[in-house]
């Protein structure tokens, strides 16, 4: 079974996006900030991260720069409520950027995009 | 007895009354023959006097003899009767005069007449001064008693002739004085050189009766006119050939003896005896001295009647020298005060038009006024400096090269003479042409758009007007076909074969360059019309500096003020971005979990009544999400914002921009930049930004100084603009080169990996490409290719 690490600060949106990743078949692990969800990499390894971009311990680029220094191969979705991060240079190393909303369903389509 | 006495008495009384009459000695002398004559009674009486010379007696008066043998009949002394006794100072009495060996016949003289003859030497002191002759046509063997009373007589009319003698000297004197005073008058008469001299000339020679005159002056530099020469002759070629063969060396021996010479005879002098086939002269020659210089040499030859010069002469010549010298001097000085004056005269003319040029030029901090008014200056006739067309080029040093900015003048010959008419009718100076706003009423006359296309680049090289600037000096062009320093272009553009250039230099920096010809009078254009352009070029310059300098405060006063209202803009826009960014956080991921959790209740439920409720929930929650995405859109995109602009202004900004950086780091830049590089369609900010990163890439890879390459250059076949940034570092490697744009990438210990990504991004979004590659002689060279415009032909 593929393992999904949702990193998000809101406790809610880590619930919702938990129920209907693992609802698709994924085994989803959350955290609430980028250094949680490096101790989780260290501890096992993901198939795909979705990540926010606004986390009070360390953000959401920092947190990219590291995940992919250590497991450059990584998928990372950034999930944001932010839309002008997609014009921030640092965020173009992400292989997605989806801006959160109610519909997940383009979160939906772009996990099985990413992962089969 | 009684009767003698009584005749001498007679006779020295009627000698003594003919003395004091006032007739000249030639009539006295007569007259006296006659009394003795008669008083003697004999037939014939004659006086012979020695000329001053002394080495001949010459009949001066006779009764009995022809007339015409007067002033002709002449002994040397001791020759013939006459020259013994004038020889020995003894009486003579000859009864048979023919028979004595002492006795020479000259015929045709009378004397064959007479039988015999008493004479008596004319005596005054010791001094003889001439014969007196008794003649007898009858057989006449003289009493001693007649022999006395000739003597007597002889040395009463001694009297007469020593009197005589010193009147005609100081009749003489007061000629020669009269003559000199008359010389003087004519000396001042004339301050020409050429005429002054002719004048000394026909003086001297009338004055002492020469055959001929010539003058010399020496090569000396403080008399204008060199070598100058004069002669003035009464004989003609005789004069020539003399002065051909001893003028030169004589004078050099007046000149170096600083004194005056006196040759009786070339044949007797040890230098000249041998005259070569010329006639034998006499000879007089003084110095002109001038505050004891020799500046030239007078000399006269020969005297008429075959006489040789006197000291008297000498004398006479040297104080007509000291006379003539004084007027040639005055005369050569004149000729520099002339030359001088007339200087001055240009020279003020000079300065006052500069004056009204600086006038009209201080009249304006407009650059374009002032190029105007700089160019109608160099173009206008009277108050300006008269050229037919001017063209202004001003240099810029971002792209380094020279760009015509006007021209003033007119292009043809119909409105050439129309327009010079105009002028020179209104009588209007400068100023009042720049005050009636004539002058800049006609903007786009065909010879302004000529100027605007010239455009030289300012590498070094072999060309006019880039030699203008580089060595900051005029150019005049004489012959534009066969100059290999005016390029073809030029020649087209200008159409002219000659024409000149001058930098405009401004705390000695080139700005610029005025060119200037004469298309329509061909006038040559002379040294000094180049000079009197520099000055005016100087002047101008500072005045376009000024301009500039004003222009530019301006100019950075309009943006500070721009800038000022952006920013103060942009603030606001700032604050109302980061207020939206917490109200979309706070609100989006609440409005997240509603609607997610909904959407998830909605799939539980089968009630068709609660569902309603649900979408209605779901709608609102939708609702909301459109209003907080509508709010968010003014966030700008970063699609570049195309705008036509110049890539070698851009370098150039750049580099400025890093000159303090280059020189710590020891950076030695090299530029090549392509003048023919079209405008591209741009994002200024973003290519800048691009260029930077590159550029300082480059200056890192050099940690200890190397030499940075900027070069712009046009690819036509791929319809690109390229730009190359090369550096003299390590390099980079296979693997680097891999991965060099990817974000976060980095080789640096402190790098953030994403300059060169950020470049390649901006790049990507002008629709361009970026290429790496190594050099063979070490470092790397990154080059950007940009796309013309889509619809330039260029």
């Amino acid at each position: 079974m593929k393992k999904i690490l949702v990193v998000d600060d809101e406790e809610n949106i880590r619930a919702l996006y938990k129920e209907e990743l693992t609802e698709m078949g994924y085994d989803v692990i959350a955290v609430h900030d980028g250094v949680q969800a490096l101790a989780e990499m260290d501890k096992m390894k993901f198939d795909l991260v979705t990540l926010d971009m606004r986390m009070k311990e360390m953000d959401g680029i920092e947190t990219l720069r590291k995940m992919k220094g250590k497991d450059a191969a990584l998928p990372v979705i950034i999930s944001t409520a932010y839309e002008e991060y997609k014009h921030d240079f640092g965020s173009w190393c992400s292989d997605a950027y989806v801006v959160k909303s109610s519909d997940l369903s383009l979160l939906r389509d772009t996990v099985k995009k990413i992962l089969g | 007895m009684a009767t003698t006495e009584k005749t001498e008495l007679s006779i020295l009384s009627e000698i003594g009354r003919i003395s004091n009459s006032s007739a000249g000695l030639p009539k006295k002398l007569h007259r006296i023959v006659e009394v003795v004559a008669l008083g003697m009674g004999k037939d014939g009486a004659s006086v012979f006097l020695i000329d001053r010379s002394g080495k001949t007696v010459t009949l001066a008066a006779a009764i009995g003899l022809h007339q015409e043998a007067v002033g002709k009949m002449s002994f040397p002394i001791g020759m013939g009767i006459a020259g013994w006794v004038a020889e020995q100072k003894v009486p003579l009495a000859l009864e048979d005069p023919y028979s004595d060996p002492r006795f020479a016949y000259v015929p045709e003289s009378g004397i064959e007449k007479f039988t015999s003859l008493v004479a008596a030497p004319i005596m005054d002191q010791d001094e003889c001064l001439g014969v007196i002759f008794a003649l007898s046509s009858a057989v006449w063997r003289a009493a001693s008693s007649e022999i006395t009373l000739l003597t007597t007589a002889a040395n009463q009319i001694s009297g007469v002739i020593r009197n005589a003698r010193m009147f005609q000297d100081i009749q003489d004197r007061l000629a020669a004085l009269a003559t000199i005073y008359e010389i003087g008058l004519a000396l001042t008469s004339t301050l020409d050189l050429e005429p002054l001299l002719a004048l000394i000339a026909r003086n001297s020679t009338q004055s002492l009766r020469a055959q001929g005159c010539t003058i010399r002056l020496m090569n000396l530099p403080e008399i204008a006119s060199h070598n100058t020469f004069s002669s003035y002759s009464i004989v003609g070629d005789v004069i020539s050939e003399m002065d051909a063969r001893f003028g030169g060396i004589v004078m050099e021996r007046v000149v170096r003896e600083k004194n005056p010479i006196l040759i009786q005879d070339t044949t007797r002098d040890p230098v000249l005896a041998d005259g070569c086939g010329v006639a034998a002269a006499s000879i007089i020659s003084v110095p002109l001295l001038f505050r004891d210089k020799v500046i030239g040499v007078i000399t006269l030859y020969n005297k008429e009647e075959g006489r040789p010069f006197t000291e008297d002469d000498l004398q006479f010549l040297a104080t007509v020298a000291s006379g003539a010298a004084v007027a040639v001097e005055n005369a050569a000085m004149y000729e520099r005060m002339e030359d001088l004056a007339i200087e001055a005269r240009a020279r003020a003319q000079e300065l006052s038009i500069l004056y009204d040029i600086g006038t009209a030029m201080s009249a304006t901090l407009d650059l374009d006024r002032l190029l105007r008014i700089i160019l109608t200056a160099a173009t206008m006739g009277g108050s300006g400096l008269g050229f037919n067309r001017a063209l202004l080029l001003l240099t810029n040093e971002r792209t380094n090269t020279l760009q015509g900015m006007m021209g003033v003048g007119p292009t043809s010959w119909e409105e050439a003479g129309r327009a010079w008419s105009e002028v020179s009718n209104s009588h209007k100076s400068l100023m009042e042409w720049i005050q009636t706003g004539a002058l800049f009423e006609r903007r786009d006359s065909a010879l302004n758009t000529l100027a605007k296309g010239i455009r030289v680049s300012l590498l070094p090289k072999e060309e006019v007007l880039a030699l203008t600037v580089l060595n900051k000096k005029p150019y005049n062009v004489t012959d534009a076909a066969g100059d290999p320093l005016v390029s073809p272009e030029l020649r087209d553009t200008l159409k002219v074969n000659s024409f000149a250039t001058v930098p405009l230099i401004a705390k000695d920096r080139v700005i610029g360059v005025i060119l200037v010809d004469n298309m329509f009078t061909q006038r040559l254009i002379t040294e000094v019309d180049i000079r009197f352009l520099n000055l005016f070029a100087h002047q101008a310059a500072l005045a376009i500096e000024n301009a500039i300098i004003h222009t530019n405060l301006e100019t950075m006063n309009r943006d500070i003020r721009a800038m000022h209202k952006q920013l103060v803009q942009s603030e606001k826009m700032a604050a109302l971005g980061a207020m939206m960014a917490e109200i979309t956080h706070e609100i989006r991921n609440p409005l997240v979990s509603i609607g997610g959790f909904t959407r998830r209740l909605a799939k539980k439920l089968r009630d068709a009544e609660d569902k309603k409720y649900i979408d209605i929930i779901l709608g609102e929650v939708a609702r909301l999400e459109g209003i907080i995405h509508d709010n968010l859109s003014y966030i700008k995109e970063l699609a570049p914002r195309l705008e036509e602009g110049d890539i070698n202004d851009i370098l150039g900004e750049i580099l400025t921009l890093y000159e303090d950086e280059f020189a710590e780091r020891r950076i030695h830049v090299e530029r090549d930049f392509s003048p023919s590089l079209p405008r591209l369609m741009i994002d200024a900010q973003q290519i800048k930004q691009g260029l930077i990163n590159l550029l300082k890439n480059a200056m890192e890879a050099m940690e200890n100084g190397g030499a940075l390459s900027i070069r712009s250059y046009s690819a036509p076949e791929t319809r690109e603009a390229a730009i190359e940034i090369g550096d003299t570092g390590p390099g980079i490697s296979d693997k680097a080169r891999q991965n060099i744009f990817n974000p976060y990438y980095t080789t640096k210990p402190r790098g953030t990996g994403l300059g060169l990504s950020i470049t390649n991004r901006i790049v990507k979004a002008h629709k361009g490409r970026i290429e790496l590659r190594n050099r063979e002689s070490g470092g790397s060279i990154f080059t950007i290719k940009l796309p013309f415009p889509e619809n330039k032909s260029t």
